[in-house]
């Protein structure tokens, strides 16, 4: 049986398209330093493992760990690399969790860091790892490369989030409207928080559709930009959480699920998901995670959600997959200001992928987010009291789901 | 299926893997042959030829792939029966691409999944050119046009064209 574990602290570097004045490691330290700062009993020293992050490839050094182990202060300690690809952030969260329930001696404190300096690196070289793949498969079937619209949906993630998007529209019967306004929610809610990356405090559903399409039906306006950033979260063990700061956040419920490929599939053969947006590993990551925090009302019992979406009908998807909102209500709810900031269930209200997407850190950065709005150390704290929320992770080809749910009791229920 | 049936599939995808096709491929140190595995595809190319259209089918879960698989991604299994399906289909789903061509001038790609009748999966096509594909809507029937003299691959079919959808003006929204 494992041990509780808690959350007591989590920070963030300032995001930026191109933070050019920092190196790697600097900007990893840099988020370090706001975790430790706001739990001022706790020095490098007293920390025992690191768990550390990134998309590779992205960021166009290798092994990148071992350039920064001095800088996160991780030298003679056990050091940890998750690679999950768009999920990473959240697949390190998990494994910071997991290293401390663990129960191992002499480990009971643990940093998990993730972060991302595109600027540095070449998506695109890192995404023709997967593309060059898809291609030679294509190929196979007797597709020639100068038929190149057939493999545009190859690698990146907006070739998968175009089809959810046409398919949960249809399925939704909402325009191009409703995914304006989710933007617009993200960047104002963005413009309040210090670390985000685009903050717009004016923008209104008319700039967004004024902007071209980058991929029908998603416009220029509603894709999420790319950063650099990092995040930092200290996790540790319930009894040395209540001496580390005031409100301990513990992490009751954590599931990681992936579903078969999205588009292209197993050697080229096609989806088998016939719609793209059912989210079946949502639902299930959903469930296990719920379960074992007790959940049995999802939508009265959590007050607050950080949910991955980089594209805004993601985001009125997985409130749904997620058991928030019943099917296709979702874009009512942000018609009518529930999910706003001084809403019923606020959502994602740093500002979200959408504003800020540092890939490997934005899916640390929901479920840090989501415990310091429970600490309410949050930098746009809502004004409701938050006792139960959840963070969510996303990743594009395998439709890979990581969720946390926490609480500021503990009531994790080992089955 | 049972743990032995399971084993003994497996057994099979591994010795017949050699069987494979080559690419030729550049890196600036040197050029190699990429290869990957078309076994499990062969008797569906060849009925291209005769423009007939075939899947597998998993004996696991009765799913059907097409264009067939090497595995079962739910079972992990080699699908073992070949099944007929119609050339008939149906838009899955649909999205447009923006891409700049050679005179830096931004160009519409259409992309379409379509879900072949009798078939549980759906691959990338295209629609016949002249179709605007903001009016085409979600489960849209749609016909598969072949080549005039088919080569033994996918692209043997050229496109899907649009069929009668006698059903369509019975629906007051799509």
């Amino acid at each position: 049986m494992g041990r509780q574990v808690a959350i007591v602290s989590a920070g963030y570097s300032e995001h930026a398209s191109k933070r050019s004045d920092v190196s790697m490691p600097e900007l990893v330290n840099e988020a370090i330093e706001d975790c430790l700062a706001k739990v001022p009993s706790v020095e490098l020293k007293d920390i025992d493992a690191f768990v550390n992050g990134n998309m590779p490839a992205f960021e166009g050094s290798n092994i990148p760990e071992l350039w920064m182990t001095d800088w996160m202060g991780a030298r003679n300690k056990p050091l940890m690399r998750v690679t999950t690809g768009g999920t990473t952030g959240g697949s390190v969260a998990i494994s910071g969790y997991y290293t401390v329930t663990a129960g191992i001696p002499g480990i009971d404190t643990v940093l998990a860091i993730a972060f991302e300096q595109q600027s540095q690196g070449d998506t695109s070289v890192g995404l023709a790892s997967v593309a060059y793949g898809e291609i030679s498969i294509l190929n196979s079937l007797g597709i020639s490369y100068d038929q190149l619209n057939r493999l545009l949906s190859a690698g990146a993630a907006i070739g998968v989030a175009a089809y959810q998007a046409t398919t949960y529209m249809s399925k939704a019967n909402i325009t191009e409207e409703d995914l304006a306004r989710v933007v617009v929610q993200n960047r104002r809610n963005a413009a309040k928080t210090w670390w985000a990356h685009l903050k717009m405090p004016d923008l209104t559903i008319a700039d967004v559709l004024d902007t071209p399409y980058v991929q029908y039906p998603l416009r220029y306006g509603m894709v999420c930009p790319a950063s650099d950033g990092a995040v930092a979260m200290l996790f540790t063990t319930e009894e040395k959480a209540k001496d580390m700061c005031d409100i301990p956040v513990y992490v009751n419920g954590v599931a990681s699920v992936a579903n078969e490929t999205a588009v292209l599939g197993y050697d080229g053969s096609g989806s088998a998901q016939l719609d793209p947006s059912e989210q079946l590993g949502a639902m299930k990551s959903a469930d296990l995670a719920y379960s074992q925090a007790g959940i049995s009302f999802p939508r009265k019992e959590i007050d607050y959600a950080e949910v991955y979406a980089p594209f805004p009908n993601q985001e009125l998807m997985w409130v749904e997959k997620l058991g928030l909102f019943e099917e296709t209500t979702a874009p009512e709810m942000y018609e009518t200001g529930v999910t706003a900031h001084k809403g019923e269930l606020p959502v994602n209200c740093s500002g979200g992928v959408n504003s800020t997407n540092a890939i490997a850190a934005s899916a640390m950065e929901r479920p840090s987010e989501a415990a310091l709005q429970i600490m309410g150390k949050a930098s746009n704290q809502v004004p409701k009291t938050v006792h139960t929320s959840i963070g969510s992770g996303w990743g594009g080809s395998l439709n890979l789901i990581t969720l946390m749910a926490m609480s500021d009791e503990p009531k994790r229920k080992w089955k | 299926m049972s743990k032995q049936t399971q084993r003994k599939s497996m057994d099979y995808v591994k010795k017949e893997y050699k069987r494979t096709r080559t690419m030729p491929a550049n890196w600036y140190l040197s050029s190699y042959e990429y290869k990957f595995n078309i076994t499990h595809m062969q008797p569906f190319l060849k009925k291209l030829k005769e423009k007939k259209l075939v899947a597998n089918k998993c004996s696991g879960c009765n799913r059907v792939f097409f264009p067939p698989r090497l595995v079962c991604g739910k079972c992990l299994v080699k699908p073992d029966r070949w099944v007929d399906i119609r050339d008939t289909a149906r838009v899955a789903t649909y999205a447009i691409a923006y891409l700049k061509d050679e005179n830096s001038e931004v160009q519409e790609k259409p992309m379409v999944l379509v879900h072949h009748d009798g078939a549980d999966t759906s691959s990338i096509a295209e629609l016949a050119p002249g179709v605007d594909v903001k009016d085409t809507y979600i489960s849209m029937p749609i016909k598969a046009h072949w080549k005039d003299n088919p080569e033994g691959g996918l692209m043997d079919i050229e496109y899907y064209d649009l069929m009668d959808d006698d059903a369509e003006d019975l629906n007051e929204s799509k």
